[in-house]
């Protein structure tokens, strides 16, 4: 049960005057006691390396990390209480499964008996799935396995905090939507702050309360899924959140009447001001839409129209219901994801169109955000049984 | 087709002779030797051959050694030799307890006890010599370890300048033939006045057995993951608890493999052995050389006073060798 707090943590590793790395730039985050944090980013982000400055494994060159208000920056990886899956599980090799996992307990200062440390191991080898294996060693289990026995020597105490690794890194898909889920209900349950690190958008999506999208080591949004995905706060956070990748397009916006008149290569439409909050500052902007928001049919649902366009079809990938289709339009190219794909081939005409609510806006020079995705506006422009689906 | 097809002739080289063959096309890139019963079986009797052929060169001289000490001085100087003793004896091995006996002054003991008289023109104490040994082998193995290991840890987890050197330097003096600088140890030896102990000797044994320590510690040490001495720690460890729970019980089979080296080195060293000790504080080499008296030299008590020798180390490496072997291929990570 612990409210942890980021100010101002910054790791450079080798000679900051020289050619040092900053692998963590000045984050700062804000964890309220039992929320489930994820740290999101490309490799090489600084996602290990700020976990490893909150479990004590690395000292930070600069700032505070702080334990419900306590700066815990001098306090040793042992005494801060926290339980860590790592990246390469580091399973004590020569311990069996049983002794790997009890083997927190047996060194923690806690009054129980061998027979209890017994009792808690084979409860959690049993959540896990893993009891047939409690007398294997490491070098006899499958990557999979040794995940879980990674996740089990995490889980079996009650520390103050969760420090997640990648830890799904190595499953298969099946295996990682499962203990997804098991890891999301079990800390749901115990109710301990989590700090998780992952690359996979989804997973971040999925599991989060809220996520911190790091890149270059440096702090681009900390918001909840919904937040990240329908406000990037620049283009960098909406491109590596949601997929398939958002399309985006180059475009020049002008004022007219109530509304904002956004000019493209192909095409030219409105946007209400009062979906608007910002006052725009340029004239270049970014125009990006989600291929989940494009839908088939000419664009004139209800209220005022977005964009819309034909495009020619060159791939299909089908997803279930739905399919992802890569076209040819007038603005280039162009990716959707909609329903009633059946009877579609390579090189069919196709009328897309977009909801002015679901179209993004980013200044072209700082690539800040201007306009999100509204939400509130969605059920207004539902598109029909065929259109889009997030 | 069914004129050109021959399925007896099996996997042919040749494509073409198959053209009807409905598998010809699989069988396109296919060697005699691997791939025709013929070749499978000249392989096997090759393999065979080779493997008994080693197996004789490598066993013979032991099979020699016992079966000398089985025979009778007459038989050994028989020409041709025999393969089987044909009166198997143990007279040697009776010859090498009573001398020992003797020697050692338990010669009183025994005649009290078993009313046996023992007189022995030999005078070699053997348990004396075996326990010489034991004492400058394990002594050499201890330091050698230390040593060792301590450097291995250095040289593997710290960068300082001069290391490349240092680690050059270490793999030379692996390569040094020991003789060669025995003139300046033994200058050393007479310095510190350690002529005739076996301090001299385990001194000497473990610094030409603790560069190859360094060399085998520092391959485990550079391969030891990070992540698990930073799991203990999560775990709440200690360093004293991290180093007695987690890196000991790992380093196992590499500090007994380590030990074993330098063991058996010292066990069987005979040169520094015979030139830094007197008569009565050898080792096994040189002492197993007592025995050897030019054309009186009774084959029969050497062999088996090297019998008797060998048996204490051979026990020990029996039982030990599973590690010895895990650690030099570095299995201990695997765990
Ligand atoms: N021990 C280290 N020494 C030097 N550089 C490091 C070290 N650990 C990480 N880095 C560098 O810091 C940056 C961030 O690394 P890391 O936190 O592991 O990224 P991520 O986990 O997001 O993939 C990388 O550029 C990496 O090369
Ligand atoms: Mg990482």
């Amino acid at each position: 049960m612990t409210h942890l707090e980021l100010d101002g943590v910054t790791k450079v590793f080798g000679d900051p005057e020289k050619d040092g790395v900053v692998a963590v730039d000045d984050l700062h985050i804000d964890v309220p006691d039992g929320d489930f944090l994820v740290l999101l980013g490309p490799s090489g982000c600084g996602k290990t390396t700020t976990l490893r400055m909150i479990g004590g494994l690395e000292e930070p060159t600069a700032g505070e990390v702080q334990f419900d208000g306590t700066v815990v920056n001098d306090v040793k990886a042992r005494n801060r209480d926290v339980a860590m899956v790592f990246q390469d599980f580091a399973l004590y090799p020569h311990m069996t499964v049983r002794e790997n996992l009890g083997f927190g307990l047996k060194r923690e200062n806690n009054d129980m008996t061998d027979g209890e440390i017994e009792d808690r191991v084979t409860e959690v080898a049993e959540m896990l799935e893993i009891e047939e294996l409690l007398n294997n060693k490491p070098g006899q289990l499958s990557g999979g396995q040794q995940q879980r026995v990674a996740l089990g020597r995490a889980i079996i105490r009650e520390p103050r905090l969760f420090l997640f690794d990648e830890p799904l890194a190595n499953l298969d898909a099946q295996l990682r939507k499962t203990m997804r889920t098991e890891i999301d209900e079990l800390q749901s349950d115990v109710g301990i702050t989590s700090a998780y690190v992952t690359h996979n958008q989804e997973e971040a999506m999925t599991i989060a309360d809220k996520i911190a999208i790091l890149n270059h080591g440096q702090l681009q949004q900390l918001g909840t899924p919904d937040a990240v995905f329908n406000e990037p706060a620049n283009l960098f956070v909406a491109q590596f959140v949601g997929s398939p990748n958002m399309n985006l397009f180059d475009g020049t916006v002008g004022e007219r009447g109530d509304a904002y008149r956004v000019e493209m290569d192909a095409a030219s439409f409105d946007i209400p001001k009062r979906l608007v909050d910002t006052e725009f500052a340029t004239t270049d902007v970014l125009v990006g839409f989600r291929p989940q928001d494009i839908f088939q049919g000419r664009g004139k649902k209800r209220g005022a129209s977005g964009p819309s366009f034909d495009a020619e079809v060159r791939v299909i990938e089908p997803v279930g219901t739905e399919a992802v289709v890569h076209g040819d339009s007038n603005f280039g190219d162009i990716t959707a994801k909609i329903g009633g794909f059946h009877g579609l081939t390579a090189g069919d005409e196709l009328s897309l169109a977009i909801a002015p609510e679901h179209v993004y806006l980013f200044d072209a020079r700082t690539e800040a955000l201007l306009k999100g995705r509204l939400i509130a506006e969605r059920a207004d422009t539902q598109p029909p049984a065929d259109g889009v689906e997030v | 087709m069914a004129t050109t097809t021959d399925p007896d002739t099996g996997p042919s080289t040749d494509a073409d002779a198959n053209a009807g063959d409905p598998t010809a096309e699989f069988r396109k890139n296919q060697s005699w030797l691997f791939d025709t019963t013929a070749g499978t079986y000249l392989r096997k009797i090759v393999v065979g051959f080779v493997s008994t052929v080693s197996l004789l060169y490598l066993l013979f001289p032991l099979y020699w050694m016992v079966v000398t000490a089985l025979k009778s001085t007459q038989e050994i100087q028989q020409i041709p030799p025999t393969v089987f003793p044909e009166n198997p004896s143990l007279e040697g091995f009776r010859l090498v307890i009573e001398s020992s006996l003797e020697t050692g002054g338990y010669a009183g003991v025994v005649e009290n006890v078993f009313g046996v008289t023992i007189s022995s023109a030999i005078n070699v104490d053997v348990i004396g010599i075996i326990l010489n040994s034991l004492k400058v082998s394990i002594g050499a193995g201890v330091i050698a370890v230390v040593l060792g290991t301590i450097a291995s840890y250095v040289l593997s987890r710290r960068e300082f300048r001069g290391k490349n050197a240092l680690m050059s330097v270490l793999l030379a003096s692996l390569m040094f033939p020991g003789t060669a600088i025995m003139v300046p140890e033994w200058e050393l030896i007479n310095t510190l006045d350690l002529y005739d102990t076996h301090l001299s000797l385990i001194l000497i044994y473990g610094a030409m057995t603790s560069p190859f320590v360094v060399w085998l510690m520092k391959g485990f040490f550079d391969e030891f993951p990070d992540s698990i001495i930073e799991a203990s720690r999560i775990d709440q460890c200690s360093s004293v608890e991290t180093f007695w729970y987690v890196i000991v019980p790992m380093a196992r089979n590499s500090l007994i493999a380590s030990f074993i080296f330098a063991f058996l080195l010292a066990w069987n060293e005979l040169v520094f052995a015979l030139t830094l000790l007197d008569n009565q504080n050898y080792t096994v080499p040189p002492g197993l050389l007592t025995f050897v008296q030019g054309f009186n030299t009774q084959w029969n008590v050497v062999a088996a006073a090297s019998i008797i020798v060998s048996l204490p180390v051979l026990l020990g490496l029996a039982y030990i060798q599973r590690y010895f072997v895990q650690g030099l291929t570095g299995g201990a990570i695997k765990g």
